[in-house]
């Protein structure tokens, strides 16, 4: 059970070291670019990467 | 664990996420943070629903899974023709890259016990195997997109997308009848069981987590323009470490260097739409794992190196795939693409062999 625990913690650390990492050396986010909440009827064709895209 | 302070963490973070990135990448967090707690709180596998009709002749999780397809397809295929500038649908080409892929995305997901959003919520429980299979499948993932191009020479046609061709309603009504086949071959083999106990196909349990998360697949899709996916985030990962690393020059790579993937590479995960939902999964399973953890077997090493090796190539095959159970499979037959159904012969057909290979290695 301690083993789990601990492997569970070191696994979001792990996540939360790279998230952080990725918000530091990427473009900051420009809010004046900021989507609309709800896509359906924004009139904004998806920019979004998905798995289906080759 | 106590699941007030995670509750408190994970209200805190959906702020940050509206206040520091967008009010649509914290609402969609919420969708994931759903789709974690169905999948986890009612141990909802795809994985595991193919191997019990394999192995005992259960269909109560095959049928579920075509529950969540019926519903998902009754709200995703008239929404696309509703807005077909604003939503897109899962299209993937049909190819050799997409047969080979499905295939060997169908076999390790037995391996390793867990497919896309098996190996995410298995991994949010605490599951020791899946939180180390999910850097392999980064891994794998990256290295097939990037291999992509290649795959894709060796033969492919344009999607087919079912919406745009016969219209939303033939759409569906042939979406449909697909299912009612395969529901039908499931039941005949459950059927055939010959131990003299009735046939197990239905699973209240299962049927709702279904329902639920065809709903919050259809909001996923409302709210992102895109349906839901769970690969393309890893490779995402993936690239940017190795790009970060100086290995890997995404401006010479085929499918790195198209202007939506290379935007996504210059901008923070937390902009990317898959990503947000993965974080979602991950979260909301561990919430669910605060109350009661899961237990779980301990492998040997020659099990962990066949564990973390279906890993990788979970990763790179559901990218030759065009997607995994939820990026093909539930996304694309939900939005009338033609590849999600090859790819569930193809899957299906390379779970056979999983099934035997889990066995043989014994897991």
């Amino acid at each position: 059970m301690r083993t789990r625990t601990a492997a569970l913690a070191l696994f979001w650390i792990v996540l939360l070291l790279f998230l952080g990492w990725d918000w530091l050396h990427s473009t900051p986010v420009n809010h004046r670019q900021e989507l609309p909440l709800i896509a359906a009827g924004s009139g904004k064709a998806p920019t979004g990467g998905h798995c289906s895209a080759f | 664990m106590s699941r007030l302070p995670l509750s408190l963490t994970i209200a805190l973070g959906i702020l940050a996420l509206a206040w520091f990135v967008s009010l649509r990448q914290s609402v969609l967090f919420l969708v994931g943070l759903g789709m974690g707690g169905i999948l986890a709180g009612a141990r909802f596998g795809f994985t595991t629903g193919w191997r019990r009709l394999i192995e005992q002749r259960d269909a109560s999780g095959v049928m579920a899974q075509i529950g969540l397809l019926a519903v998902a397809a009754a709200f995703s295929m008239p929404l696309l023709a509703l807005f077909p500038n604003d939503l897109m649908a899962a299209l993937g080409p049909p190819s050799i890259s997409l047969l080979v892929g499905a295939f060997v995305f169908g076999a390790a997901m037995q391996i390793a016990d867990g497919c896309g959003s098996g190996t995410l919520y298995k991994a949010g429980l605490g599951i020791p195997l899946n939180m180390a299979i999910l850097p392999m499948f980064m891994l794998g993932s990256f290295l097939g997109s990037a291999h992509l191009d290649r795959w894709l020479s060796l033969g492919a046609t344009p999607p087919i997308g079912l919406v745009n061709e016969v219209g939303p309603m033939n759409a569906f009504g042939l979406t449909l009848i697909g299912l009612a086949v395969v529901g039908a071959l499931a039941l005949a083999w459950s059927r055939r069981g010959g131990s003299g106990e009735a046939p197990r196909w239905l699973d209240r349990r299962l049927l709702i987590a279904g329902a639920g998360l065809a709903l919050l697949a259809v909001l996923n899709l409302l709210i992102a323009g895109q349906p839901w996916g769970v690969v393309y985030g890893f490779g995402l990962w993936g690239a940017k470490i190795a790009t970060a690393a100086g290995v890997f020059d995404p401006g010479a790579n085929a499918f790195w260097s198209q202007p939506g993937n290379w935007s996504a590479l210059t901008q923070t995960v937390f902009l990317d739409v898959t990503t947000i939902t993965n974080l979602g999964i991950l979260a909301g399973a561990l919430w669910i794992s605060a109350r009661k953890a899961p237990g779980s077997t301990s492998l040997t090493a020659k099990q962990w190196a066949i564990g973390l090796l279906a890993g990788f190539l979970l990763g790179y095959s559901s990218r030759l795939a065009f997607g995994c159970n939820v990026g093909a499979m539930v996304s694309g037959i939900s939005t009338g693409s033609l590849h999600g159904w090859i790819w569930v012969a193809m899957a299906f057909c390379g779970s056979l062999i999983g099934v035997r290979l889990r066995r043989h290695f014994s897991f």
